[in-house]
C-alpha cells in the first residue's frame, strides 16, 4: 500500500472561506445554466421550423444555400426556416436516432437511402393531401418519391455523376473505360495524379457511390425486379474488376479522402474524376478559373448513380402546416429557379429552364452542367432495389469485399460470391 | 510512506445516521436517471428485435442477438481486435508514461516546463488529435508517408490507415500519444513518495539504479501503476472517437472494436438489438478484466502484509 | 545531478515527440495552401501567414463552436463538482450500508460505453425536453463526469486528518458546514484538478453532441470539426487552423491549472 503522496503545503491554500467558495460555485452554475437556456430562445410571435440538409453543413456552400432560404424568410411574416446543417459523414445516423426517437427538425433534405428506409418505417408525413400530382410538372426520378402509391416527399435536387476533367492536364476525351485507363495513365505525373475515388471505409457512404457508378457502368445491378440478389451476376463482377483495374493503375492518390483528393483537384493535381453536380459546382466555386470540362462517364452501359435528394417532413412535427407551407414554396417557379442558380444543382423536383449564365465562367460551367442534364435520364438510386431499409448493412459488406479484392488481390468473383452468401446468412437472417 | 491508521472512520459516525445518505442522494438519483436507466432498458432491447427506425416496437426474441454475434465470425475478429488495442493502448501507454514519469523526476534545468509540456496531448481533444493524425498519415502528402520515403523504408505508397497491416499500429499511435501523458502525471506524482533518505542511502551504497528502482522505487509505484492500468483498460474498451474518426473501424475491420462494431450495428445497420446485445458482452468482459485485477491486488497485498 | 547528458537527450526525444504533431498543425496551417499538397513539405512554420487564424474565423463559424464547447465545457465542470464534492465526502468519512456498492457503482459508470446509452438515454431526453439544449449536453456529460471526480476527491478527503475538522464539531457546525468551510478549502488543489478533468471530459464530447443537438447555432466545436474531416472541402489548412484554435483554450486551461492537477491527481488518485 503506498500512503497519502499529498504534501502539507497543499493545506491552507486555495480557497479558504468556505462561504466565498460555495458563492462562487452557485455563481457559476447560475451562469452555465443562463447561458445554455438564453441561445435556445427564439422569436415569439413566429412559428420557426428547423430545415435539416447536409449541404448546409458544407462551409464553402451552405451560405449559398442559406441566401436561397432568406428568400422564404423574407416572404414569410408568420414562419421562419432555421437552416440545420447536418455534416454528410454522420447524417443519416444523427436524423434516423432523432426520427426513430419521435423529434428531430420538421424539413429535411434526404438521401434516397434515408428516405427511404424512414418512409417505410412511418417517420415521414403523408403528403398526398398537400402536394397534387397533376399541380406539379416533376421530374421522371419524383416516381422514387412514393412508396406503394403515398407520397412521402418531392424531389428536391437530383445530379447524375458524369466524368469531370481538367482540360490543361487530360491527354484525350475518353470514350471507353479502356481508353479512360489510359488517359489517366498518361496524364500521371510526379505531381499530377490520373483519377481520384473513394477506397476506404471511413468514407464508406462515397465509396459506395463511386462503387456504384462502376457496377451501373458495366450493366450491373444489386438486384433484379424480383428482388432476387445479383451481387454476384458477371455485370456486377466486371464492375468491382474495373474498379480494381483503376486502383491498380498508379493513377489514384491512394487512401485520400474525397475532401483530399477534390482540393487536389481544383488545384489541379488530378486530371479526371467521376462525380455528381455539386461537386462540379463545388469546384466552379473553388477555382472558378479551372479549365474544367465533362463528358457522360465512359463505361459501356450510360446507366450511373444518381444523388436523388428528397425533401420530406417529419411525421411527428409539431408545425406540419408551416413545414408544408415551405415544401410548396420549394416547389414554386421562383423557388425552383432561384435553387437551379446555385451552382452545382443539376435538377430541382419540377421541370424549370436552367437560368442562363452572364459571365464567361458562369457559360463554360453551364456546358458543364448540360452533359448532366443530358444524362439525367440514366441516373439510378444508389440502393440495392427492394432493400431499402437492408441496403445500409449490404453495402457494408459489399464494400469490406470490395476492399478485400483491391487490398489483398482477392478474385472479384469469389469475392462477390462472398458478399451474396454472408448478405444472405447475416442480413436476411431475420 | 505509511498511510495515517488512525481510527478516523470509526470516531465519523456521531450525528445523524441518515447524514450520509443524505450527502450522496443527489448524485444517486442523477446516476439512476441518467445511467442506470438507460442501461436497463439496454439490457432489455438486447433481448429484442428493435431497430432505430423503430425503437419502441421491439419484439422479444430471447437470446437470438446473442446467439447470432457469437457465432458470427466477423465478431470473433472484433474480440481480438479489442484486445490487441487494449493490450496496445494499456503497454505503450503506461510503459511510456512510466518512462517520461522516472525521467521528469530527474532535478534538470527546464524540468517545470518540460513537466508541463509533457503532458499537452491529454489536454488535446480526440477529434484534434484524430484530425492531424490523419493528415501526418496521409499517404501522398503526410509527414509520416515522407519520412518513410526518405528513410527508404516503403515505396510509400500506402497510408497507414488504409492498410490491413498497418492501420491498428496507426491508430495505437495516436491514441497512446493522447494517453500516456495522464498515466506520467500520476505515476509522476507516485513517484513523490519515494522516501529519498532511502534513494540517497542506496546511492551511497553503490546500489546500481536498476536496483535502486526495484527495491525502492517499484514497490512504492506498483499500486499506483496498476490502478492506473485498470483504468486504461476500461477506458480503451469504450474508446470511440479517435478509432471512429480516424478509420470507422476498418479496413476489413483492422480496427474495429467492440464500441465502434457496437456503433455500426446501432447506427449504420439500425439494429439496436444486435447493438445492445454487443454492449453487454462488452460490460462483461470489463467486468470480468476488474475483477481479475481485484483478485490479483489483493493477492499482491497479502504477500506484501505476509512480507512486512 | 544536474542535467547529465542522457537524461537531458531522453528527455529531449519525449518532447520532440509530444510536441511534434502541435508543431505539424501549425506548419499545416501556417503554410500557402499551394505548397501544401506536394512531396517537398514545408517545415516550418511562416510567421507571416498567421492571418490565416483570422480567415478561418470567416470560413467556418468557428467563435459559435468555441462558444457552445465553453458553455458546455464550464456547465459539465459545475455540474460534476455540485454532484461530487458531498458524496465523496460521505465516502471518505462515514461508514454506511450501502457504501461498498455505491464504489462499485461509480466504477461501473466508466466501464459504459456512450453509444450504448444513446438510444434510451435519448428517449429520458426527449421526455425531459433537453434535446437540442446544451443544459441537456451538460447533464449527460456530468453523469460519466461525476464517477471519477467523485473518486478522486474521496482520495483527497482520505488525506484530511481527522483532528483537522474535530474543532469545528466542537463549535457545533454542520456537517455541511465542516465540509464546506473546513475540509473543502483543504482539498482545494484536488478540487482544481477535477475541475480540469471535467471541463475536458466538456469541451472534447462528441458522441451525445452529434446525436442531441440539431441548430447549427448550439453545436460544439467537436462535432463541428468533426464534419470537416472527410467529406466537405475546407482546404487543409483552414482544417488545421480550426485544429489549432479549438485545442489551444484547452491547453492553456491546463497549463494554468497544470500544478493543481499534480497535485491534486496526486491527493486523489493514488492510493493502494
Amino acid at each position: 500500500m503506498t500512503g497519502m503522496v499529498q504534501s502539507n503545503r497543499s493545506f491552507g491554500r486555495g480557497w479558504r472561506s468556505g462561504a466565498a467558495f460555495k458563492a462562487a460555485l452557485f455563481a457559476g452554475v447560475a451562469m452555465a445554466s443562463v447561458a445554455a437556456h438564453s441561445s435556445v430562445a427564439a422569436a415569439q410571435d413566429k412559428t420557426t421550423i428547423e430545415f435539416a440538409a447536409s449541404v448546409l453543413a458544407d462551409p464553402s456552400r451552405g451560405p449559398i444555400y442559406q441566401k436561397w432560404i432568406d428568400g422564404f424568410n423574407e416572404a414569410h411574416d408568420d414562419i421562419e426556416v432555421k437552416a440545420v446543417g447536418i455534416p454528410f459523414s454522420s447524417f443519416a445516423n444523427t436524423v434516423l436516432t432523432q426520427l426513430g426517437g419521435g423529434q428531430g427538425p420538421d424539413v429535411m433534405r434526404l438521401d434516397l437511402d434515408v428516405f427511404m428506409p424512414a418512409a417505410s418505417a412511418g417517420l415521414l408525413m403523408d403528403l398526398d393531401d398537400t402536394i397534387a400530382d397533376g399541380e406539379y410538372d416533376f421530374i421522371g426520378p419524383d416516381q422514387y418519391m412514393k412508396l406503394d402509391g403515398t407520397r412521402y416527399g418531392v424531389v428536391f435536387s437530383m445530379t447524375p455523376y458524369v466524368l469531370l476533367y481538367n482540360a490543361d492536364l487530360a491527354k484525350g476525351v475518353p470514350e471507353t473505360f479502356e481508353e479512360l485507363i489510359e488517359d489517366a495513365k498518361a496524364a500521371r505525373t510526379d505531381s499530377v495524379y490520373g483519377y481520384a475515388f473513394r477506397t476506404t471505409m471511413n468514407q464508406a457512404a462515397g465509396f459506395w457511390q463511386d462503387l456504384c457508378n462502376f457496377v451501373y457502368g458495366f450493366g450491373g445491378e444489386w438486384a433484379d425486379a424480383e428482388g432476387n440478389l445479383t451481387i454476384n451476376s458477371p455485370e456486377v463482377v466486371a464492375g468491382v474488376a474495373a474498379y480494381k483495374e483503376m486502383y491498380d493503375a498508379g493513377v489514384i492518390p491512394v487512401g485520400a479522402t474525397s475532401s483530399e483528393y477534390r482540393q487536389m483537384f481544383w488545384e489541379g493535381k488530378v486530371a479526371y474524376m467521376i462525380d455528381n453536380g455539386g461537386v462540379a459546382g463545388l469546384l466552379a466555386n473553388k477555382a472558378p478559373d479551372l479549365p474544367l470540362e465533362a463528358v457522360p462517364s465512359p463505361f459501356p452501359h450510360p446507366e450511373q448513380g444518381m444523388v436523388l435528394a428528397a425533401l420530406a417532413v417529419n411525421a411527428n412535427s409539431k408545425n406540419k402546416d408551416a413545414a408544408t407551407e415551405f415544401v410548396k414554396w420549394v416547389l414554386s417557379p421562383e423557388a425552383q429557379q432561384a435553387l437551379l442558380t446555385i451552382p452545382g444543382e443539376v435538377y430541382a423536383g419540377t421541370k424549370v429552364a436552367r437560368p442562363e449564365g452572364d459571365t464567361e465562367t458562369a457559360k463554360t460551367f453551364e456546358k458543364v452542367m448540360e452533359v448532366y442534364t443530358s444524362q439525367a435520364d440514366y441516373g439510378t438510386p444508389q440502393l440495392v432495389p427492394g432493400y431499402a431499409d437492408e441496403t445500409p448493412q449490404m453495402q457494408q459488406i459489399i464494400l469490406e469485399e470490395v476492399v478485400r479484392v483491391l487490398k489483398s488481390g482477392d478474385d472479384p468473383q469469389e469475392a462477390m460470391d462472398r458478399a451474396q452468401s454472408q448478405i444472405e446468412r447475416r442480413v436476411l437472417r431475420r | 510512506m505509511q498511510r495515517p491508521m488512525s481510527k478516523r472512520r470509526g470516531a465519523a459516525l456521531e450525528g445523524s445516521p441518515w447524514t450520509p445518505y443524505v450527502f450522496i442522494f443527489p448524485l444517486v438519483a442523477y446516476l439512476f436517471a441518467i445511467l442506470a436507466g438507460p442501461l436497463l432498458q439496454e439490457f432489455w432491447i438486447s433481448f429484442t428485435d428493435t431497430s432505430l427506425m423503430r425503437p419502441d416496437a421491439g419484439q422479444f426474441i430471447g437470446l437470438s442477438n446473442y446467439r447470432f454475434i457469437i457465432s458470427d465470425p466477423n465478431f470473433h475478429q472484433v474480440l481480438i481486435v479489442t484486445a490487441l488495442y487494449t493490450a496496445g493502448s494499456v503497454v505503450f501507454g503506461i510503459g511510456l508514461g512510466l518512462g517520461t514519469a522516472l525521467l521528469m523526476n530527474h532535478d534538470f534545468r527546464g524540468r517545470s516546463v518540460a513537466r508541463a509540456l509533457v503532458t499537452i496531448p491529454w489536454a488535446a481533444p480526440s477529434v484534434a488529435v484524430a484530425l492531424i493524425f490523419s493528415w501526418m498519415f496521409n499517404a501522398q502528402y503526410g509527414i509520416f508517408t515522407i519520412l518513410q520515403k526518405s528513410l527508404g523504408l516503403a515505396s510509400g505508397a500506402e497510408n497507414w490507415l488504409d492498410s490491413t497491416t498497418f492501420a491498428l499500429p496507426a491508430v495505437l499511435i495516436a491514441t497512446v500519444w493522447q494517453i500516456f501523458p495522464f498515466s506520467s502525471v500520476v505515476i509522476l506524482a507516485a513517484l513523490q513518495g519515494v522516501p529519498s533518505e532511502v534513494k540517497e542511502a542506496a546511492i551511497i551504497d553503490r546500489a546500481d539504479r536498476l536496483n535502486v528502482f526495484k527495491t525502492v522505487t517499484w514497490p512504492t509505484i506498483a499500486p499506483t501503476v496498476a490502478l492506473i492500468s485498470l483504468f486504461t483498460t476500461i477506458w480503451s474498451l469504450r474508446r470511440f472517437d479517435i478509432i471512429w474518426i480516424l478509420t470507422g473501424g476498418g479496413p476489413l475491420g483492422a480496427t474495429n472494436t467492440l464500441v465502434t462494431e457496437l456503433y455500426r450495428e446501432g447506427f449504420i445497420y439500425r439494429d439496436l438489438g444486435t447493438a445492445a446485445a454487443i454492449g453487454m458482452i462488452g460490460l462483461l468482459i470489463a467486468s470480468v478484466v476488474t475483477l481479475l485485477y481485484y483478485g490479483a491486488s489483493r493477492r499482491a497485498e497479502m504477500r506484501a502484509r505476509g512480507a512486512a | 545531478m544536474k542535467g547529465t547528458s542522457p537524461f537531458v537527450f531522453g528527455v529531449l526525444i519525449v518532447l520532440g515527440l509530444i510536441v511534434f504533431p502541435f508543431y505539424w498543425m501549425l506548419v499545416t496551417a501556417t503554410t500557402p495552401p499551394d505548397q501544401l499538397m506536394i512531396e517537398t513539405p514545408t517545415l516550418v512554420p511562416s510567421f507571416t501567414r498567421l492571418g490565416v487564424f483570422v480567415e478561418v474565423f470567416s470560413a467556418v463559424p468557428i467563435a459559435s463552436w468555441l462558444t457552445n464547447s465553453f458553455i458546455v465545457a464550464a456547465g459539465t465542470t459545475v455540474l460534476c463538482l455540485i454532484l461530487s464534492v458531498l458524496p465523496a465526502y460521505a465516502l471518505s468519512r462515514f461508514r454506511f450500508r450501502g457504501k461498498a456498492m455505491l464504489a462499485l457503482g461509480l466504477f461501473v459508470t466508466q466501464m459504459l460505453p456512450e453509444a450504448m446509452l444513446l438510444v434510451p438515454l435519448y428517449a429520458v431526453f426527449r421526455s425531459l425536453e433537453l434535446l437540442d439544449t446544451l443544459t441537456g449536453l451538460i447533464i449527460a456529460n456530468a453523469a460519466f463526469g461525476a464517477p471519477i471526480v467523485t473518486w478522486i476527491l474521496k482520495g483527497a478527503f482520505d488525506a484530511i486528518p481527522q483532528e483537522v475538522e474535530e474543532a469545528a464539531r466542537i463549535d457545533g457546525c454542520s456537517r455541511f458546514d465542516i465540509v464546506m468551510g473546513v475540509a473543502l478549502p483543504l482539498v482545494a488543489p484536488t478540487l482544481a484538478a477535477t475541475a480540469v478533468i471535467a471541463f475536458f471530459h466538456g469541451w472534447n464530447e462528441y458522441l451525445f453532441a452529434q446525436t442531441f443537438i440539431n441548430a447549427a447555432d448550439l453545436r460544439p466545436a467537436s462535432v463541428g470539426i468533426a464534419g470537416l474531416v472527410g467529406e466537405y472541402a475546407v482546404p487543409i489548412h483552414l482544417v488545421m487552423a480550426t485544429g489549432i484554435i479549438y485545442t489551444l483554450p484547452s491547453i492553456v486551461f491546463y497549463l494554468i491549472a497544470q500544478r493543481y492537477v499534480v497535485s491534486g491527481l496526486t491527493a486523489g488518485s493514488v492510493k493502494g
